[in-house]
């Protein structure tokens, strides 16, 4: 009893262990990233208008929003600042930005409702998408992260939480600067400026 | 001997009664510079945002909504976790005594879901607020264009 219940309760435990390596799997979904430090990156969703590829837009600077369309509030506050930031700068300026809205949420966003949305706030806005992956894959190299959240007792549905950047890429396609959820149009102008 | 107590039961009950006829909740908070969001066409929700005054020495509490813009309206608040901006459906919005509450972008704001009828900036939208107690206040609320800034608030 002295002896051997020690041994037993290692040999228990090992097989705890070996059951937590082998078998044990987090729940959460392939979507919940977290905001490590990216780099950024070159990624293909699709638009009302074909494919959308982020090196097309080489030789300008590139404002990229990930939200969704259902979302009332944080996307048009984000995508109205911008907006008005385009529109603070002189045409030949802005027509060298191109600004790109990605939804997170494909299985409400259908690629018309994104052209509709996006050019609601303004003309230099696309709206893209993709499969669940591909808009995964795209949000992963920029540390975008969200995550859905079913909401039964809510006529909403599912809603999802998103972080709210704004990443702003120069004409080479390289990540610079992060702009926080609500940043100011004046702000957003100037950092634009900043990279023409 | 019991019927004495009759009438007082009576005028008991009649005071009782009466308070609906003292100021509700609705009438002692005021709202200042209700609002909804335009939306682009096609979309189905919005929200709006406002400053509900609470003039009373009692606390009160926006328990709903109602609109005839949208087929349902909920209460919905914004919060941060892990990085992310979280909006979830809140049951009751506190209105301390004395104190105004500021239902703003990126916070408290009443969410119209369902909407009936496109928001347009220039448009008017009609909304009933609920309270604690039953009393119900309805507002109009200008439809403006997100990224209009009326005042530039704090987070």
């Amino acid at each position: 009893m002295n002896k051997t219940l020690p041994l037993i309760l290692i040999a228990l435990s090992s097989l705890a262990l070996g059951w937590v390596l082998l078998f044990w799997q987090p729940s959460d979904r392939p979507a919940e990233l977290a905001l490590d430090a990216p780099d950024g990156g070159d990624f293909t969703l699709q638009s009302a208008g074909g494919p959308v590829a982020l090196e097309d837009f080489r030789g300008k600077v590139v404002l990229l929003y990930f939200g969704y369309t259902f979302c009332p509030d944080v996307c048009p506050t984000n995508l109205g600042f911008i907006a008005a930031a385009m529109e603070q700068l002189a045409a030949a300026e802005s027509e060298q930005v191109q600004v790109l809205f990605v939804s997170v949420d494909p299985e409400r966003d259908t690629l018309e409702k994104l052209q509709a949305y996006a050019g609601f706030f303004h003309p230099r806005v696309i709206g893209i998408t993709g499969t669940p992956d591909q808009v995964a894959q795209a949000a992963a190299l920029y540390g975008a992260a969200y995550r859905k959240v079913p909401q039964p007792d809510s006529a909403t549905g599912y809603l999802v939480d998103h972080s709210a950047n704004t990443y702003l890429l120069d004409r080479s396609g390289k990540m610079r600067r992060v702009l926080a959820h609500a940043t100011a149009p004046d702000e957003i102008a100037a950092a634009v400026r900043a990279h023409l | 001997m019991q019927t004495q107590f009759v009438p007082l039961l009576v005028g008991f009950a009649l005071l009782a009664f009466s308070c609906g006829a003292f100021a509700g909740a609705a009438d002692l908070v005021t709202v200042n510079e209700p609002h909804a969001r335009a939306v682009p066409p096609g979309q189905s929700v919005s929200a709006a945002f406002m400053e509900l005054a609470n003039t009373s020495a009692a606390d009160h509490a926006l328990v709903a909504a109602e609109s005839p813009a949208a087929e349902t309206v909920e209460l919905h608040e914004h919060t941060m976790r892990d990085g992310m901006m979280a909006m979830r459906e809140i049951p009751r919005i506190d209105l301390p005594a004395g104190q105004s509450v500021s239902l703003q972008p990126g916070g408290l704001h009443v969410m119209l879901i369902g909407l009936k009828q496109p928001l347009n900036a220039g448009d008017r939208v009609e909304i009933t607020l609920v309270f604690e107690d039953g009393s119900r206040q309805t507002i109009e609320a200008p439809v403006r264009k997100a990224g209009v800034m009326m005042k530039h608030h704090h987070h």
